[in-house]
């Protein structure tokens, strides 16, 4: 760090000097989307620098007026600096003491105004980045209840959260990571709530990303953060929602935003944060209750319903008399578990095929699906009916799965264990369950226990997810975010 | 219904747990739970071995044969579980991480399946079950030791810690 310190290069009374400098180091007059205008100020050269398309010409226009006009007010030579200062009308004015914090200001879309004589320049934040409004996310759409969701704009997703929360311990802090990039990477935390070790932990966790850009975002910070390998098991949650940050920002979450991504991670996560939704929260704690027991089966049955039938194909003996109806009833052509990996990959081609079809495709491409495929491949021997029935609630069971991210895990285990039931029967379903579950109790993603509070087990904190608790009824902040304010309300 | 007691709902305060009340809760919804998984195995022909093998030998009656026999062997065995976890509560819980739990579990099998054996004469001897109800029975105990064993552990851990939050409860109850 010292050692960059003393690189700075001061800014030159000569305006030429400059000129030449930034023209080396950041290509003025090479690149085209830089550029400098001069202008003349009480006989001095003024060089104002702007990096096109990431600032509002409209200001800019606004501030040349009012310095251009000092020609005609005022007659102070030797205030010359002062005077510029005083008329750049604009709230976030800074000096500026080096060109290389000018160079990094100019290509974030400040304006940088350099005046002849001075060692000092003005920084003028008149940035307006390209991007969209705020909208309802796709991937968690509710009801009832706000439709506004991040963009990729940093500082209109802190503005979002700061709305929600206008709590003066609220604490946005600012990183930036990535050598080449620079992007912008936020910590946001209401101090005496979170805990300020985890704080910590992730503060220097940033700090250690050696690389050089965040072209994926939120993802890539992510890869840094909790060294997942490959696991397929989300270790983060994403939301696009400020009302669900906010939400987990008041239970002492400490939330990551990341410039360029319309979402942000959520630490410290567990598996239960997964399997659940704003829209319980919409609904009265009934109704929410309902709808997360029926999500939660839904989960059940994306996880272990094929490997269940195929070991009842495969093995009928196992079945109770009154449930013997279960099981293809005509021979077959093809093994069972050839079937079911066939049409479970044949519903994953559908899956990514539709990430990337145009809409006007799409309704073709779900008729080619549902028509085509599905009734003719019955029809012509190759799947039996039941395949396709299982193998579709297992799927609908997935799209049930609030987590995207956590639904394509739970496919990749359920191949798994369907693969290791065709292997070996009960014992391949037994022990895979065992292995899978003792093996998600191991995980731990920031010192916090991914199965928490199931295995170990958290009596009061398990009920939360079991039942939806009203708003009232919750009081307590989930221990293990280590709040420092157990309670929710104040006493 | 709260209102009718003179106290809204969100003027309760819910008092933090001691460990062993906790570990009594963890024992006992351990046992309920594992065994009711046992029962389910029973039910799909996993295990010849169903929650109420620890009815049959104390109760007379056709009764302890049927659902009901099993319901009540779960209680049952939540209710021992408690012993159980309490002796993990006794020996072990300032173990970290779950193997401890895993080693607790298997042993745990082992003394019900050999040991208590002769307790429970209608079962065969481990050798003669057939190889599915012991895999079935071991993982099972293995599952609940790492419950059991892990939620203790972890517990007695995160009271050691001296956390931001007591600290400052502490510094409140001294002014």
């Amino acid at each position: 760090m010292a050692e960059k310190e003393k690189k700075k290069t001061p800014i030159a009374g000569n305006l030429i000097d400059n000129a030449k400098f930034l023209q080396a180091r950041i290509g003025v007059g090479t690149s085209f989307d830089l550029g400098v205008r001069k202008i003349r100020v009480l006989n001095r050269e003024v060089h104002i620098y702007y990096c096109n398309g990431l600032c509002d010409t409209q200001y800019i226009i606004e501030l040349l007026k009012q310095i251009v006009r000092v020609n005609d007010d005022e007659r102070q030579e030797s205030q010359a600096w002062k005077i510029i200062e005083n008329r750049l009308v604009h709230q976030q004015v800074s000096p500026v003491m080096s060109l290389d914090e000018a160079v990094d200001k100019l290509l974030s879309g400040l304006i940088i105004v350099l005046v002849e004589g001075e060692s000092t320049g003005f920084a003028v934040d008149v940035r307006s980045y390209p991007g969209r409004q705020p909208q309802e996310p796709d991937t968690e759409k509710v009801v009832r209840g706000a439709r506004d969701g991040y963009v990729e704009n940093i500082i209109v997703n802190t503005a979002l959260t700061r709305r929600r929360i206008r709590d003066e311990r609220l604490r946005f802090e600012m990183l930036q990571v990535g050598e080449r990039s620079k992007t912008d990477v936020c910590i946001a935390y209401i101090q005496d709530i979170a805990d300020p070790g985890l704080v910590e932990l992730i503060k220097k966790e940033l700090q250690q990303i050696h690389v050089d850009g965040l072209t994926m975002g939120d993802k890539t910070v992510e890869e840094f953060l909790v060294k997942q390998g490959y696991n397929p098991y989300p270790l983060v949650r994403y939301t696009e929602r400020p009302d669900v940050a906010a939400t987990h920002l008041l239970e002492g979450h400490v939330l990551i935003m990341v410039d360029t991504s319309p979402s942000v991670i959520i630490t410290p996560t567990t598996f239960f944060h997964h399997v659940q939704h704003a829209e319980e929260y919409r609904q009265s704690p009934g109704v929410g209750t309902f709808v997360r027991w029926v999500r939660f089966l839904g989960i059940l049955s994306s996880l272990f319903l094929l490997p269940l039938w195929v070991l009842f194909v495969l093995d009928p003996s196992l079945l109770p008399k009154s449930w013997a109806f279960i099981g293809p009833n005509k021979q077959t052509n093809i093994p069972i578990v050839v079937q079911i990996l066939l049409a479970d990959f044949g519903i994953e081609f559908l899956r990514m095929a539709a990430i990337h079809t145009p809409t006007p495709l799409s309704t073709a491409m779900g008729l080619i699906a549902a028509v085509l495929i599905g009734q003719i491949a019955i029809d012509v021997g190759l799947f039996v009916p039941e395949v396709i029935l299982y193998v579709a609630v297992a799927a609908i069971g997935s799209f049930a799965t609030p987590s995207y991210e956590l639904s394509v895990a739970n496919k990749i285990s359920r191949l798994v264990l369907v693969i290791f039931v065709a292997l070996f029967h009960v014992p391949g379903l037994v022990i895979g369950t065992t292995v899978y579950l003792l093996w998600l109790v191991s995980i731990r993603s920031l010192n916090t226990p991914y199965l928490w509070p199931f295995i170990p087990f958290d009596p009061a904190a398990f009920m939360q997810i079991i039942v939806r608790r009203s708003a009232a009824g919750a009081k307590v902040r989930p221990s293990i975010v280590h709040p420092q304010d157990r309670q929710k309300q104040p006493t | 219904m709260a209102q009718q007691n003179g106290t809204l709902e969100q003027e309760k305060t819910e008092r933090p747990m001691t460990l062993v009340q906790k570990t009594i809760i963890i024992g006992f919804v351990g046992g309920v739970f594992w065994s009711l998984i046992g029962y389910l195995a029973y039910f799909f022909n996993f295990s010849d071995i169903s929650p109420n093998m620890i009815l049959i030998p104390w109760v007379a009656g056709d009764w302890k044969y049927g659902k009901a026999g099993n319901y009540a062997a779960i209680v049952l065995i939540g209710i021992l579980s408690i012993g159980a976890a309490l002796l993990y509560y006794a020996l072990l819980r300032n173990v970290r991480g779950m193997w401890a739990g895993m080693v607790y579990g298997a042993g745990l099998w082992a003394v019900v399946f050999y040991l208590f054996h002769p307790l429970f004469f209608h079962v065969q001897p481990v050798a003669k079950l057939d190889a599915n109800t012991v895999i079935t029975t071991l993982c099972l105990y293995i599952l609940y030791g790492v419950f059991v064993g892990y939620s203790i552990s972890f517990e007695a851990q995160e009271m050691n810690q001296p956390s931001a939050s007591e600290g400052k409860e502490a510094a409140k109850e001294g002014s």
